[in-house]
């Protein structure tokens, strides 16, 4: 028995000293190469959320791959959200499907090698080849080199939003060549360059001598990766990051009390919303849509479940787009509105109509907890005004949409991700699309959606998009509550790290740390 | 020759559960909601079109009839080739193994924490049963059930890293990467072990042959180490192995808190992800080394304890 026990310790402790062994040969590959930073270059660390399972940038990790700025597109989205020049330089349009593009000169991929046409063609190609959100989003024909310097892009259709949607990580540009090879990271055309990957653990950037554009100020980046909120938070309050990104709502308290740190938020292009199920018995009639969306409590919500990071909403898109701005409509109360269409309160206070109250199911999911406690507020709202609604929390909320029965549903959507309105449109409104939730037909919707995906003046878009948005209101398919803000921390001494409304630009080359 | 019947014997044992598991598990998963194309297309709130999902859901092998992909992935067990992840397009296998250094050494680092604590308070509890000692460690054991571990990390965290900045929040590297995530993990469970192997010495105590040496004049340190503690904690050494198996199997809530590059914390990636390949090679993996450490212990139990060998 005492060998069995002397057995069990001496087998943990061998473990413990393998283990310990294997981590000072990586602690020492990575204080050697820290030498390497030039001495009054401070080393400037931030927790991400999310980790990459790889850098492939077509592939699934395509968003993290541009979070840490090490990649490009053609097409970058500028602080109003406009598309502006980035690796191309100038473009413009030859008819409805035919678009020329001039590169940007002397840029070189972090392997050296020179940017021109051919390989910008081979880059788009192979992200068109395994992404199909590529080919959703480009809806390409053929691309061509024109000459070394200029592409020209033909359309299978008119894709009036080819420009911003070429802002799509999917369409990073990439030395294809390096992608397949194991052993190195992809060459790409950023700022800054992989120094080192740890799987699950951090990436490490260094800034990129060669870099085509305004050099970067700091000489090193490193990206922790830290899923847990909690953690995320007292990584940076202890100092051991120095910035931190998408910071839970409810901590922002601790934040704003700790004067080492800075709260930094901007509006999303996210939209928190209700669904209704217009195949249900009870919302197939309008003026129901109506009588539920008149008893949301937008602006409680914002202050309560957003602690005031957040904006009422009256539309998919949030309001800092140049369509999203959309007049207050003046709504009756529930009450006006039921007695309208035939119902009357029962000794209980519930609506009730030959005989029927009104009982409704309303969905949630756990992964975005503020949408349950929005659902749980409505429905104590609607209650209140007569109307019963069983409130079930389902894992997998697409799923539960398509199979289960369901009334109302708690949904969050990112409407604008390159600031435009077209994509969204057309996969969640158009009447043919598998992904109209809320199996939403309209006519008009159809013809407006078939109409902005050949329109290319940016003001007739922008009309467009907001007389879609009056159709929406007026059909009510859904109710929209909040659009979220963006949330990060950082330390007083960082420099520049503020979040931008589109969600894949995090490090640029002008973050610094005093 | 004995020993290689009793080999073969739960050599057999771990293919039927191997067996078992994977059919098990591919079946759960087939029955859990959530499409695994559409999961990883719709990452970031981003609306999808269906085109963009079916031809995922082919690229994935996921349109073939059930009973194709659960003869593939019945081939695959047994060859040793688990397919792809969904989300890295790496090896399952080769997915598995860079996280399971990380996995051990924690494991490892939390079984020295919970047998300090457990021989410890342990054998303190017994010999000074019904005093100050004895009480505290009923309480001690009492708090080490009921503390949930995400609590306890993040108290922990707290304290020793915020306020006092003693050790890192988070992340693996240095020795004092491995303080915090290995108390959290051995504390709570080690003070129940103790009130265990208190109870096993304090029946032992009261055994014959106990009394027997101490009428032969043996000194008490070396009745209490050679005789009462040695049968007193055969039991424990069941309970560590199951332990040490399960914390090898991934400590999900203390790698994810801790941030830990491991199995546990890999897992819950990939349930999230619908990773079908990564799941079930994981489950098949922790079920192979909870039955191997399973083997050890009785291959131990056999070679010192002899009524099993009769």
């Amino acid at each position: 028995m005492k060998k069995n026990v002397w057995n069990f310790i001496f087998i943990v402790i061998s473990l413990l000293f393998m283990t310990s062994c294997q981590n000072d040969s990586v602690s020492e590959e990575q204080n050697g190469s820290n030498e390497n930073s030039t001495a009054n270059d401070e080393r400037f660390t931030v927790a991400f959320t999310w980790s990459p399972a790889n850098l492939d940038p077509h592939g699934t990790e395509s968003w993290e791959v541009m979070r840490a700025g090490i990649a490009e597109t053609l097409v970058r989205l500028d602080e109003n959200l406009e598309p502006s020049p980035w690796l191309a330089k100038d473009w413009e349009q030859e008819d409805e499907n035919t678009w020329i593009f001039e590169l940007q000169e002397n840029v070189s991929f972090h392997n050296g090698k020179e940017m021109n046409a051919e390989n910008v063609k081979a880059s788009l190609e192979r992200s068109l080849d395994i992404n199909q959100k590529t080919v959703d989003l480009l809806q390409l024909e053929s691309i061509e080199v024109v000459d070394d310097n200029t592409l020209k892009m033909v359309t299978k259709e008119p894709n009036a939003a080819l420009i911003p949607h070429l802002a799509d990580p999917s369409t990073i540009i990439v030395d294809v060549a390096t992608v397949e090879d194991e052993t190195a990271s992809p060459s790409l055309t950023g700022a800054f360059q992989v120094k080192e990957f740890h799987k699950d653990e951090s990436l490490i950037v260094e800034r990129f001598d060669e870099y085509w554009g305004e050099q970067a100020l700091l000489s090193e980046i490193e990206i922790r990766f830290i899923s847990e909120g909690e953690t995320r938070l007292m990584a940076l309050q202890s100092g051991e990051v120095h910035a931190a990104t998408d910071v839970p709502i409810d901590n922002l308290p601790v934040l704003e009390n700790d004067d080492d740190l800075e709260v930094l938020t901007t509006p999303s292009l996210r939209t928190h919303m209700m669904l209704y199920n217009l195949e249900s018995p009870f919302f197939e009639d309008l003026t129901h849509r109506k009588a539920v969306d008149a008893s949301i409590p937008k602006e409680d919500i914002v202050q309560s479940v957003m602690m005031g990071e957040g904006t009422a909403a009256n539309s998919p898109f949030a309001d800092i787009l140049p369509f999203g701005e959309m007049p207050e409509e003046e709504t009756q109360s529930i009450e006006e509105i039921m007695k309208k269409s035939g119902w009357n309160k029962n000794k209980s206070g519930m609506w009730e109509k030959e005989g029927e109250i009104v009982e409704l199911t309303m969905l949630t999911f756990p992964q975005r907890p503020e949408l349950t406690v929005m659902g749980e507020i409505i429905q104590s709202e609607l209650l209140d005004e007569g109307i019963s609604v069983d409130l079930r929390q389902v894992e997998n909320i697409d799923e539960a949409l398509s199979s289960e029965k369901w009334d109302i549903a708690m949904y969050s959507m990112l409407t604008a991700h390159t600031g435009d309105p077209q994509y969204f449109q057309n996969i969640f409104y158009h009447s043919s699309s598998s992904s109209n939730v809320s199996s939403y037909k309209s006519e008009d919707m159809d013809r407006m959606i078939e109409e902005i995906n050949r329109t290319t003046d940016d003001e007739k878009r922008n009309d467009l998009a907001v007389r879609m948005q009056e159709q929406l209101n007026e059909d009510l398919p859904q109710s929209f509550i909040v659009y979220p803000n963006t949330v990060f921390a950082a330390r007083s001494e960082v420099k520049e790290f503020t979040p931008h409304p589109i969600e894949y630009y995090y490090i640029h080359p002008l973050i610094d740390m005093e | 020759m004995r020993l290689i019947y009793f080999l073969g014997d739960r050599f057999l044992q771990l293919l039927i559960v191997v067996f078992t598991v994977s059919t098990l598990t591919f079946l759960l998963l087939r029955l859990t909601p959530g499409d695994p194309a559409y999961i990883l297309l719709h990452a970031n709130d981003m609306p999808v079109s269906e085109t963009a999902i079916e031809a995922l859901r082919e690229e994935l092998g996921l349109t073939a009839p059930l009973w194709v992909q659960y003869g593939q992935w019945l081939m695959n067990v047994f060859t040793w080739q688990w397919g792809d992840s969904y989300v890295s397009n790496e090896p399952v296998v080769t997915e598995l193994l860079s996280r399971f250094p990380a996995t051990v050494e924690l494991a490892a680092a939390g079984l020295l924490v919970m047998l300090t604590v457990t021989v410890g308070l342990g054998v303190l509890t017994a010999v000074f049963s019904n005093g100050w000692m004895d009480r505290t460690g009923r309480v001690l054991a009492i708090i080490g059930a009921a503390v949930p571990s995400f609590w306890l990390a993040l108290l922990m965290i707290y304290f020793f890293s915020v306020k006092e900045g003693w050790f890192p929040t988070m992340g693996r590297g240095e020795w004092s990467h491995l303080v915090l995530p290995s108390l959290t993990l051995g504390l709570g469970i080690g003070a129940v072990y103790a009130r265990v192997l208190r109870k096993n010495m304090l029946e032992m105590f009261n055994q014959n042959f106990i009394k027997a040496s101490k009428a032969r004049g043996l000194s008490n340190g070396r009745i209490l180490v050679f005789q009462v503690f040695k049968h007193a904690s055969m039991p424990i050494v069941t309970m560590l192995g199951t332990s040490f198996a399960f914390m090898l199997g991934g400590s999900i809530i203390v790698e994810t808190i801790f941030a830990w590059p491991g199995l546990g914390s890999y897992i819950i990636q990939s349930i999230n992800a619908r990773d079908y390949p990564v799941i079930q090679g994981y489950v098949i993996f922790a079920s192979i080394v909870f039955v191997k450490i399973h083997i050890l212990v009785d291959v131990i139990f056999y070679m010192i304890d002899p009524r099993l060998r009769r």
